[in-house]
Order: structure tokens, then C-alpha cells, then sequence
């Protein structure tokens, strides 16, 4: 399984020169299956991108997970170059309401007078998914969603690629998650841990991480982790590798840069191996593989300078 | 600090109890949560000086064990019937309930108490209830 990351960015856009490294697009990952097929994870600004790459060549089926509503997950949707293709069937699953069905939810987002199309104006065959409460597959993909600590139904997926020749890989994604909310991650039983078992010794972790520990306390229960609490909950579920994700639209590059040596350095602190942290940067492409805990860890990919 | 992850021996519990469980230990009310059983899962610290014995001692018990040993009781020191608790009642009607009654600590203390049980639902149906007591009297 293949991952690439084309927006990394969460809460808002933050486009401009001191963010060209890590990017200013808002949370989307493409992953390549082993049938070579493609699985979206969330629609932020960064699919816009993905889709202008796929103009040529639109494959015929596309089927998009959203973790939740927030404009950062979604704002990308109606800009995606797929969903304007005749040919192109789209299927998007998304966390279920009490309070309206996904497809009314997101029409909130793409209508009159937020948006100049109708959601059912969009040239493709489009259809929405609450996303059932058992495991299901896509493909050669077994996906898990289970709701998460954040603000409104939130989810975090768990994708096994049962295809692949080297044995199953596993990528836990959970991109808004607070799971330190309240609770003591570092001794609190793993069942009462928020995303534990969709986690749990995944081959990669993508996970929250908007906040210094400094800046945390200013922004606690706003639905996403500090540093420490990312490491943390990274450590209890034996994640073999972490990419920090959703990082605050206020951080530049050379922020991120200082932000990434401290996690290192604490990550280390709680026993990880330096090798398999990394930060989220839009083009950053990740190669997923079955981790032989006797083999070395190799180093995650980092991205090219953009721009 | 474990790092080990455990293997799932113990399912994860719904979203609901873990943020239940996550509110209830921050608050200084005397606060408790049960299962959809009406097991006892979790109690605060507050709840723990209202007994006198902690949730980590205390252990996990069942609502007839726990009925045994500190209540509730009426006035004349008899036990309720599990019928007649408002936690018994959240969860059977899945409405809030409000009750007066007796609890004896773990060292003979009796307080008299008035609980509110709040059904915790979810898409899925019941997950269990959040029950508060306050103490007609300091504790």
C-alpha cells in the first residue's frame, strides 16, 4: 500500500511562501491498494490537487472516506475534477447523524449560497455512505471506522491491505482526535483509550498533531492533540511508524522544523526509535509495508521542498 | 508508562463511556457509570471519599454485589429493590430518573443521598448511564 499526503494542513488553507515545505492545503491522503486501485481519506483543499492529476486518466470508480464535516475535511469536494466526469462514479462515506443523513450534511456545504452547484447538478454519479458500524471492504482493503474523541461525529479508519504479496499492512488515520482529553493516555487502560483499537500496531500512524505542549492548554477540548499526547498514544498502541498530521495553519516551516526535533527528541524520551516519526508534508509520498519487528526500521520518506 | 499494546482481551468501549468516563473524572461531584447492565465501570474520586475505598480497590462488581455491600438503602436500613433505583430505571427506559435513598461506606459511615442517572445512548442503542450523587449533608 501507498500513501501520498496532499494536504496536511488542518482547520484552514494557509497558503504563502513560509509554508511552501509542509504545504498550506487542508487533510487529504490518496493510498494506492495493492490492485492499484485508489482510496481517498478526506476531501480538505489538498484533493483539489489530486484531481487536476487524474483529468487525464479519471479512473472509473472512486470512493472517498471523510472523518467528519469540518470545512477542513470537505472544503476540497466541489474543486475535485472527478465529480464534473460523466463516467466517474463516486461513492463518499462519512460518520453518521442523529441529526440528518451524510448526503443532506455535505449538501449544506455544496449549495445555494455557499456553493454555485447543487449536489445534484454534479455531472457524476455520486452517492453517500453513513458509514456502518462493521468492518467492510473496498477492494483488497478491510476498513474499519469507529468514532473518535473531537467535536461532532468524528471517525478514524483502519485500512488493511489483505492484497499485497509481503503479508497484510495496516494504516491507522484518524487526522482530528483529542484522545488526551481529560484522561491520563499514559496509564489509562487501552479500552478506555479513544482510537486505541483502530491503532493498535498499525504498519503506519497518521495522526493529530496540531498543537506544541505549550500551546495546548489555550486550545484543550478543542479537538486535537499536543505533541506529547500524540507521541503518547503512539507509544500505547505500538504504532510502528507516526506521521504527525494537521498541523496548525499559524505554523510555518521553520516552526514545524522546531516542532519535529522536539517530538523527536521526545519521542525518544518514550522509547521510540527516531527512524519512525515523521511530519506531514503536502507531495510527501509513503510506502507501506508489514513491519518485521526484528528488521530494521527504515526511515520514512520525507517530501521535496515545494515551490 | 506501558508501552506494550495489549491485546484486545478487553473490547474497547463505546465512545460515549470513555468521554463519560473522561467528564466524570474531572468533576467533584460523587459521579459513577455503569454498563448497560448495570455494572459498575467506573467511579470518580469524589465517589471514592463518599465510600470510603477507591474505584481501583473497589474493582468491577455487578449491581446485586454492589447492592450487598454498600446499598442503597431506604430509612429503615432494608435494601432497595434493584426495580426501584433511578440507575435501574435510566436504563430500562432510557429516560433520566432522580431518587433519594441510603449508602453505607466501606467504613460504616450511612449518608443519605440523592442520585440523578442519565442514560448514555448512542446510534447503537443503550451504552450504559452516568449517575451523580449529592449528599444531603457534607460529606
Amino acid at each position: 500500500m501507498k500513501a501520498k499526503v496532499w494536504g496536511a494542513r488542518g482547520s484552514v488553507p494557509a497558503p504563502g511562501p513560509e509554508m511552501n515545505r509542509y504545504g498550506g492545503n487542508t487533510s487529504c491522503v490518496e493510498l494506492e491498494l495493492s490492485d492499484s486501485s485508489m482510496l481517498i481519506i478526506d476531501a480538505g483543499t489538498g484533493i483539489r490537487g489530486l484531481g487536476v492529476g487524474l483529468v487525464k486518466k479519471v479512473p472509473k470508480v472512486i470512493n472517498i472516506l471523510l472523518t467528519h464535516l469540518h470545512l477542513d475535511h470537505i472544503q476540497g469536494l466541489m474543486f475535485f475534477a472527478p465529480c464534473f466526469n460523466a463516467d466517474t462514479t463516486i461513492t463518499i462515506w462519512g460518520p453518521s447523524s442523529p441529526e440528518a443523513s451524510l448526503e443532506e450534511r455535505i449538501a449544506r456545504y455544496i449549495s445555494a449560497p455557499l456553493s454555485p452547484v447543487e449536489v445534484r447538478e454534479l455531472p457524476c454519479e455520486v452517492s453517500f455512505i453513513d458509514t456502518p458500524a462493521t468492518e467492510w471492504e473496498i477492494g483488497p482493503a478491510k476498513i474499519r471506522a469507529e468514532s473518535v474523541t473531537h467535536r461532532g461525529p468524528t471517525l478514524g479508519y483502519r485500512i488493511t491491505d489483505t492484497g499485497a504479496g509481503e503479508g497484510p499492512t495496516t494504516l491507522a488515520y484518524i487526522s482530528d482526535h483529542e484522545p488526551g482529553l481529560g484522561a491520563p493516555l499514559e496509564k489509562l487502560e487501552p479500552e478506555w483509550i479513544s482510537g486505541f483499537d483502530l491503532a493498535c500496531k498499525a504498519d503506519l500512524l497518521i495522526h493529530d498533531c496540531q498543537y506544541t505542549d505549550e500551546e495546548y492548554p489555550n486550545h484543550v477540548g478543542w479537538g486535537h492533540s499536543p505533541v506529547t499526547d500524540a507521541l503518547t498514544f503512539a507509544r500505547r498502541v505500538e504504532a510502528r511508524r507516526l506521521l504527525l498530521f494537521h498541523h496548525d495553519p499559524l505554523h510555518a516551516d521553520s516552526f514545524l522544523d522546531d516542532m519535529y526535533g522536539a517530538a523527536v527528541e521526545r519521542w525518544i524520551d518514550l522509547g521510540g526509535d527516531p527512524g519512525t516519526i515523521d511530519m506531514a508534508a503536502e507531495g510527501q509520498e509513503l510506502v507501506i509495508r508489514p513491519t518485521d519487528d526484528a528488521a530494521p526500521k527504515a526511515a520514512p520518506a520525507r517530501a521535496a521542498p515545494q515551490g | 508508562m506501558s508501552t506494550e499494546a495489549q491485546s484486545t482481551t478487553k473490547p474497547q468501549k463505546p465512545l460515549g463511556l470513555i468521554l463519560a468516563r473522561n467528564f466524570l473524572t474531572n468533576l467533584s461531584t460523587a459521579a459513577f457509570l455503569v454498563d448497560r447492565e448495570g455494572g459498575i465501570i467506573f467511579y470518580n474520586e469524589a465517589a471514592g471519599a463518599l465510600l470510603g475505598v477507591s474505584f481501583d480497590e473497589f474493582g468491577r462488581k455487578r449491581a446485586p454485589e454492589w447492592g450487598r455491600e454498600v446499598g442503597p438503602f431506604d430509612e429503615d436500613g432494608k435494601p432497595l429493590g434493584i426495580e426501584d433505583l433511578p440507575t435501574t430505571k435510566a436504563l430500562r427506559r432510557g429516560r433520566p430518573a432522580h431518587g433519594s435513598f441510603r449508602i453505607r461506606s466501606v467504613t460504616g459511615v450511612d449518608h443519605e443521598i440523592e442520585a440523578s442517572a442519565m442514560p448514555i445512548s448512542a446510534e447503537g442503542g443503550q451504552e450504559g448511564a452516568m449517575i451523580l450523587f449529592w449528599p444531603k449533608e457534607p460529606v
